[in-house]
């Protein structure tokens, strides 16, 4: 226990240091005196706020505070989906999620154009996500038995399904629009404000609520479903809950922050690499991983091309990708 | 002296009467209680409109200028010392620091929908966006088709936004009596079929009938085989092109490689291309990325092409 909370400890300072440099650097240079006094004046501690003011205060602390909430959120969508499925390859976008997300975005871009202003695209997205979620999940249901390949697969099919939806309306529309899809589905935590923060709080608080309260079964899903149901585990409706809470934390985040990919399929392995595999202490290991790793690829997207800005799922991809080979590479080594 | 003087204060004067200012933006007005001090500007076009006017002292930065192309002397020199705070798309954070009351942008001029910059993320920080008027028909049905109107109304709302509407009168009246003296060549002859590519591709990307190419084809003369593409910039394909066959054609020139020089050469390489008209008889001009969006090089964009596809009357 007292080496897991020391990780735990370690973990949550490198967090803040990495949330702290997050709000320090950004595409414009502002002096670290300067960021704190904007901090201060942004509480209302200060006069009126100038444009550095804002700079740190409207548009770097939440962003700093997003990339750490998202990254955590899907960290534990993660965990949830890949002991849920049994499957090691499952991540929040493997069922559909991503793609539906995508299409009612580039409907949005292609079609409707911001009929709703600034929250018709998020709104769109979110939909999206949900409607291809649900698909998912009648199609399993009408199955007499939800085994996991069928989730799986169902997910896949459902993804190809809107990822053609999603080409068809770039293909029909204008061209141009095309840039402003792909920069999309890459992800970006351009559009953090204050304002849309309760949507991604809440995201993180449902997912992350109900994985703690129902870790035990998460656990004896582990053994597999007959031990899970010979220990009193609903093991079909604890699937399909988890899966509704995944999707529906996933749709907030991908609603505002576009389509991050990485985090979710493997951050659960490096948690599980540090943590064990039982939930107690793999949930709070995996968000503080996908915290981390998210705000620290959030700081690069922001440095690498300054005053360029890059989509922050190059970041997450390169960077993880990278950490795993490592991974693979040092574990090797041990084994033998 | 005192003259001068008298010009200044009945200049204030004027600027102080004409402080509250209302412009169409796409659609929706957009009012102004004081002529904006601190204006940022897009792109190549809606930069020289801005230079035309004069706005130099006001210009706080530029965007989406080196990251794409390469600028002439004449660009650099009435640019001066104005800073680039983005070399292609900016971020709010770019824009924000510049501290500006005014951001001169269109959607995919600085803008995607749903996008970090966009009118709407940028008004919370009090900052007015002027939306290009050829581009909206990205995000507003009902646009009426492509016409010079594209240039000179923009101009005008520059003008009127920024108190110097009587210049801005004074560049359209030019240009309109530029555009008449061509049309008064061009009227009765025969109109070549013109078609406009932006460079070598597997599916032609071209304007539609919403931009601004689609209505300097036709001041120039000529007739867009591509006027009936229900888009403002967009692919179609080389069959259709081919079935058309153009009798003269608008390259693209983004002065990369050779520039235009390789897409015609892309084109008689071309299996159906290769076939048409203009292709055998290499009736063709290169024009720049600033000539052919909606900006002051429009006008002698026109001209050029006016001269190159009827010689016989210049």
């Amino acid at each position: 226990m007292n080496r897991y909370a020391l990780g735990l400890g370690i973990g949550a300072v490198s967090l803040t240091a990495l949330i702290v440099l997050s709000v320090l650097y950004g595409t414009t240079r502002i002096p670290v005196g300067d960021v704190l006094s904007a901090i201060a004046t942004g509480l209302g501690l200060g006069g009126e706020p100038g444009p550095m003011d804002r700079i740190v205060f409207d548009l770097r602390l939440p962003r700093a505070v997003f990339s750490a909430v998202i990254g955590a959120g899907l960290g534990i969508v993660g965990v949830v989906l890949q002991t849920t499925t049994r499957n090691d390859l499952a991540d929040p976008f493997l069922f559909g999620l991503s793609s539906g997300a995508a299409a009612g975005a580039v409907f949005v871009i292609t079609v409707t154009g911001d009929v709703l202003g600034i929250w018709t695209l998020p709104l769109a997205a979110f939909s999206g996500g949900i409607v291809a979620s649900l698909i998912v999940l009648t199609l399993v249901q009408s199955l007499r038995n939800a085994a996991p390949e069928k989730l799986i697969l169902a997910g896949l099919a459902v993804s190809f399904l809107f990822a053609a939806i999603t080409n068809y309306l770039i293909f029909s529309g204008d061209s141009r629009a095309a840039h402003s899809i792909v920069f999309w589905m890459l992800g970006g935590l351009g559009l953090a404000r204050w304002q849309s923060l309760p949507l991604v709080l809440a995201g993180l608080a449902l997912i992350l609520a109900y994985a703690t309260y129902r870790r035990r079964w998460l656990d004896a899903l582990l053994a597999g479903d007959r031990t899970a149901k010979s220990l009193g585990v609903p093991v079909t409706r604890l699937r399909m809950t988890m899966f509704l809470m995944a999707a529906l934390a996933t749709a907030a985040f991908v609603s505002v922050a576009g389509v991050i990919g990485f985090v979710g399929l493997m951050v659960p392995h490096l948690a599980r690499g540090l943590a064990g595999p039982l939930h107690t202490r793999l949930l709070p290991t995996a968000a503080l991983i996908g915290a981390a790793l998210l705000t620290a690829s959030d700081i690069l997207s922001r440095v690498i091309l300054a005053p360029q800005e890059l989509p922050v799922g190059i970041v997450t991809t390169s960077v993880g990708a990278i950490f795993v080979f490592a991974l693979l590479i040092g574990g090797r080594k041990t084994a033998r | 002296m005192k003259q001068i003087w008298t010009a200044a204060i009945l200049a204030s004067l004027a600027s102080a009467a004409a402080a509250e200012v209302t412009v169409d933006n796409c659609g929706t007005p957009l009012t102004f209680d004081a002529t904006p001090e601190r204006l940022i500007v897009h792109d190549m076009n809606m930069t020289e409109m801005a230079f035309a006017l004069g706005l130099q002292d006001k210009i706080v930065g530029l965007t989406g200028i080196t990251g794409w192309y390469k600028t002439s002397p004449t660009f650099d020199e009435a640019r001066g010392d104005i800073p680039e705070l983005a070399p292609k798309y900016p971020t709010v954070e770019n824009l924000l620091a510049a501290e500006p009351d005014m951001f001169f942008a269109g959607w995919y001029y600085g803008m995607r929908p749903g996008g970090e910059v966009t009118p709407d993320t940028l008004e919370p920080f009090g900052i007015k966006t002027m939306v290009l008027t050829e581009s909206c028909v990205h995000q507003h049905e009902g646009r009426p088709e492509a016409s010079m109107n594209l240039l000179f109304d923009d101009v005008m709302r520059l003008g009127q936004v920024m108190g110097v509407e009587d210049k801005a009168k004074g560049l359209v009246d030019g240009w309109e009596a530029q555009l008449s003296a061509i049309e008064a060549k061009t009227s009765g002859v025969d109109q070549p079929r013109v078609f406009l590519l932006d460079g070598p591709a597997d599916a032609p990307f071209t304007a539609g009938k919403f931009a601004i190419p689609d209505a300097m084809i036709d001041a120039a003369g000529g007739a867009s085989v591509t006027s009936d593409l229900d888009t403002s910039w967009g692919r179609t394909s080389w069959e259709a092109v081919a079935a058309a066959n153009p009798e003269f054609l608008v390259l693209l020139d983004y002065q990369t490689g050779n520039g235009a020089e390789d897409t015609f050469k892309f084109l008689q390489e071309h299996p159906v291309m290769s076939g048409i008209d203009a292709v055998k008889n290499e009736a063709w001009i290169g024009l720049r990325y600033e000539e052919l969006t909606p900006g002051p090089a429009n006008i002698t964009a026109i001209e050029k092409m006016a001269k190159a596809m009827h010689p016989e009357l210049f």
